[in-house]
């Protein structure tokens, strides 16, 4: 039995009675997780709580808060949940000030999973679980290493794979817009598979994932046909870091480029000639 | 009290079977989220699954059965219906025997449903003449 | 051999005023440049320069104001944020990313206007057709197995 669970129960059950719900994963039927907000009237359902796998709680708790701007809400969230929490602020999805961070740690063996960089909180006052160290992403290195040909016809033959569920946007916490470009037939063909070459839907989707993309793999894990489709975020964001010096859901004050006008540094550093 | 859970089914659009946890918010279905370590769809959804609650609240859904009185459509209860139904059922086994009748059932139905169609059409009916539209 | 294909989006303000000077100065440049004149170099989205790419487009070439000289003030530092993104994406999806080209021409610079579009025009010149690149295995097996029909049919 995983002691993260224990400390998590006694962390919720302490702050259950301060607010008016707290956001985490329960067990249900068939032992399928799924997130539920466990509140004050209901304490007993806090036996079925689960840590794993995890779920895009970002966007719950963002219809949550749409629908009940002033309740006073919790969330149990680990690091990529609390970036994604921190980026929506930024774009004004999300009220973070009525929210309390709890954070949980992820282990050796789910930060591998995810491939992940940084599977530590560093926003939230609570913690449960010991804070790691992240992984390596052979994967991306592997993708960002191939000469351009290799990487043409890797992306060509994942591409046509796909079958267009827009699974990855509609699970992605950071795809809030009310209007969405992918759905414009002007930019990606309906009623044709698989899709034209380049690929509008996968290219257009990483342009707008730019800086925001908190790299959850989310949308990776949804994927039917398992396109590593965060990769091309993955590699953007290192760009962006050079570029911008912007990190998504690193700091809370700072603005996200798409909001900047440039300054003389950020403008050499993109490349372009001047 | 905020109420926000999640609720287990299995997608009603074709006959694959993927799980999909229906998002509740206060007993209204919001959205779908995948069910991830459901052994038949694994955390993944085909456009379908990832719209199956758009239809629920939509304003052209019939909430009752409909029957056409003197050309025109209008509402009426459960108990009218069937009964209507079962006494033309009746009528027209009577006249015309029982292969003047056919039965259509639907992909959205489940397996228990579309079992329940072709045992009402062979058992009661007494007709061979079942169909489904995803047989096309 | 085909003539490489190449859209170019000009700034009304300055690059198109750019072209038309050189125009009037009666240099000559390479005609392969299709001009589409837009209000401001911030306004081409990557989802055009994709779209351009889809349609067959064999180069992409955005052309605004100098930084600083924008008739919007900050129209151009969104082309200049955008753009070097949009070409590293190109790059790790695998597509040439010189086959996209941003630079500043203003109203007065006929010269560097006709002189870049010569440079693009070459650099294109070299690289294979873009659509011939984009080409699935399917489609070119298809191709190569039409051309054998064609093949035994005039041999027999």
């Amino acid at each position: 039995m995983d002691k993260r669970i224990n400390d998590l129960g006694q962390i919720i059950e302490k702050i259950l009675p301060e607010v008016d719900g707290v956001l985490g994963l329960k067990t249900g039927p068939g032992g399928i997780v799924a997130p539920h907000l466990f509140v004050k009237e209901r304490p007993e359902e806090l036996e079925l709580m689960a840590i794993w796998p995890k779920e895009p709680l970002p966007s719950v708790i963002r219809l949550i808060q749409q629908a009940h701007p002033e309740a006073k809400l919790a969330v149990v969230c680990r690091g990529c949940e609390e970036r994604g929490m921190v980026e929506m602020f930024k774009h004004a999805q999300l009220n973070l000030n009525n929210v309390t961070l709890i954070g949980l740690q992820c282990t050796q063996e789910e930060a591998e999973f995810c491939r992940c960089a940084e599977p530590f909180t560093v926003h939230a006052k609570m913690i449960v679980g010991q804070p790691i160290e992240g992984v390596a992403d052979p994967l991306t290195e592997k993708i960002a290493a191939m000469s351009q040909p290799e990487k043409l016809a890797f992306w060509k033959e994942e591409f046509s794979h796909c079958i267009k569920c827009y699974g990855c946007r509609n699970i992605c916490a950071q795809c809030f817009c009310n209007v969405c470009a992918l759905e414009d037939e002007t930019w990606v063909q309906t009623g044709h598979l698989p899709m034209g070459n380049p690929s509008m839907y996968h290219l257009v989707r990483a342009m707008h994932m730019t800086a925001k993309c908190v790299a959850c793999r989310e949308c990776e894990e949804t994927c039917p046909v398992g396109i590593p489709i965060a990769i091309h975020f993955r590699l953007i964001a290192r760009d962006v870091k050079e570029m911008f010096n912007y990190e998504t859901g690193a700091v809370i004050d700072q603005k996200p480029p798409q909001l900047l006008v440039l300054e003389e540094g950020d403008y050499e550093r993109t490349g372009l000639p001047h | 009290m905020i109420e926000y859970k999640n609720i287990l089914t299995t997608c009603p659009y074709c006959g694959t079977g993927c799980a999909f946890n229906l998002q509740t918010l206060d007993g209204r279905i919001v959205g779908v989220l995948p069910a991830k370590k459901h052994v038949i769809s694994e955390g993944g959804l085909c456009i379908k699954g990832w719209n199956a609650h758009d239809f629920v609240y939509h304003k052209d859904r019939l909430t009752r059965p409909l029957i056409r009185k003197d050309g025109q459509l209008a509402g009426s209860s459960w108990e009218e219906a069937l009964t209507l139904v079962a006494g033309k059922f009746s009528q027209i086994k009577a006249e015309s025997g029982p292969d003047s009748i056919g039965f259509l059932s639907s992909a959205k139905c489940t397996n228990e449903e579309n079992y329940i169609v072709q045992k009402f059409a062979r058992a009661v009916i007494g007709t061979n003449n079942v169909d489904h539209c995803a047989r096309l | 051999m085909t003539e490489p294909k190449i859209i170019g989006f000009l700034c009304n303000w300055c690059s198109y005023r750019g072209a038309d000077g050189a125009g009037m100065a009666r240099l000559k440049y390479p005609p392969n440049v299709k001009i589409i004149r837009v209000p401001c170099s911030g306004r081409i989205s990557p989802e055009l320069v994709l779209r351009s790419f889809r349609e067959g487009a064999d180069g992409v070439m955005v052309l605004g104001c100098h930084i600083g000289d924008c008739h919007y003030s900050t129209g151009n530092h969104r082309t200049a944020k955008r753009m070097p993104v949009l070409k590293k994406l190109l790059e790790y999806a695998g597509i040439d990313s010189e086959r996209l080209y941003v630079n500043w021409v203003s109203a007065a610079e006929g010269e560097k206007f006709a002189a870049v579009i010569k440079d693009f025009t070459e650099k294109i010149r070299a690289l294979p057709p873009f659509t011939e690149t984009m080409k699935s295995r399917k489609q070119k097996l298809a191709e190569m197995k039409q051309t054998e029909k064609e093949v035994e049919w005039t041999s027999a």
